[in-house]
């Protein structure tokens, strides 16, 4: 009982924050409110027996990039959402993108209502199995450095290559040492 | 229809659908970059969540390479979030917003 409260708990946090995320008007809030969506979806990782990710989920999500987003939006001069009036085209984008994204949630919560009980006859009974040896930080760390580990190296990999280029687009945009405010054109 | 609760996958499928759709949403309405930064996020997350909770719910035993596709998608999105950020403080400083709306070109 105590255990599909807390369930729905991280699921709601997961849900509000990340409905609050799409539809707030001010950039810091609805940045906020993703922090909010992915610290409920690490809760839901603790109830998939994921602790390792949740833990990487908070690291690096929440404590890497979502940091990193609210830095960004400093560069924004609309925060606060009070744009001059969107003209007309961009409010008709709007609305369909919302009966866009409004069909994709349904169909997608269609289809897995359709196939629920199919589902649930194919589900792992839990605490079968040793959870040391097939779920878990121990069984994801050896499947990752045995028939995962070249994929693993090629993510290093991209993330040194992300990082580099990330450094090279920022220093063609560097200011001149001699205090001029231009752009120095690439 | 299953029940609601942690032991159910349809509840877990449930939460990253709307998750994911919510990241749609973000992405086709906001005009800022941040703001489809932040769908992509979400969208990013939901496929995540999604591994994690088929390799929990696998017929016979859980199987950790759920958790590890997981990883996977982590390490994209960190990726992208840094190239992202870049490319939003080079037209930061070509037009002084980054409105996509307004945004027409990276030189200045």
């Amino acid at each position: 009982m105590i255990e599909t409260l807390l369930f729905a708990g991280c699921a709601l946090c997961a849900i509000a924050g990340a409905l609050g995320a799409a539809l707030v008007k001010n950039l810091f809030h609805a940045a906020l409110l993703l922090g909010l969506a992915l610290v409920g979806t690490a809760g839901l990782y603790l109830f998939l027996e994921a602790q390792w990710l949740a833990c990487v989920q908070v690291v690096v999500y929440v404590g890497g990039i979502l940091v990193l987003i609210l830095f960004a939006t400093l560069f924004s001069t609309d925060i606060l959402g009070a744009v001059q009036r969107a003209p007309w085209s961009v409010r008709m984008a709007g609305w369909l993108g919302a009966v866009l994204a409004g069909g994709v949630a349904w169909r997608l919560v269609q289809v897995v209502l359709a196939e629920a009980r199919h589902l649930d006859r194919t589900r792992s009974a839990p605490g079968v199995a040793d959870p040391l040896t097939t779920s878990g930080g121990a069984a994801a760390g050896n499947v990752l450095l045995s028939s995962w580990f070249v994929p693993f190296l090629a993510t290093g990999l991209l993330l040194t290559v992300a990082l580099v280029a990330a450094v090279a687009t920022v220093q063609r945009f560097r200011r001149p040492a001699n205090g001029g405010s231009e752009a120095i054109r690439g | 229809m299953a029940e609601f609760g942690p032991s159910s996958l349809a509840s877990y499928l449930i939460v990253a659908g709307i998750l994911f759709a919510a990241g749609v949403l973000a992405i086709a309405t906001r005009r800022n970059a941040i703001g489809v930064l932040i769908g992509l996020e979400l969208m990013f997350n939901a496929a995540a969540l999604q591994f994690t909770a088929y390799g929990r719910f696998r017929a016979g035993a859980p199987d950790p390479q759920g958790q590890i596709a997981a990883v996977f998608v982590v390490v994209a999105a960190a990726a992208e979030a840094a190239v992202a950020l870049a490319l939003l403080f080079a037209v930061y400083r070509t037009s002084k917003d980054v409105d996509l709306e307004a945004t027409r070109e990276l030189r200045s």
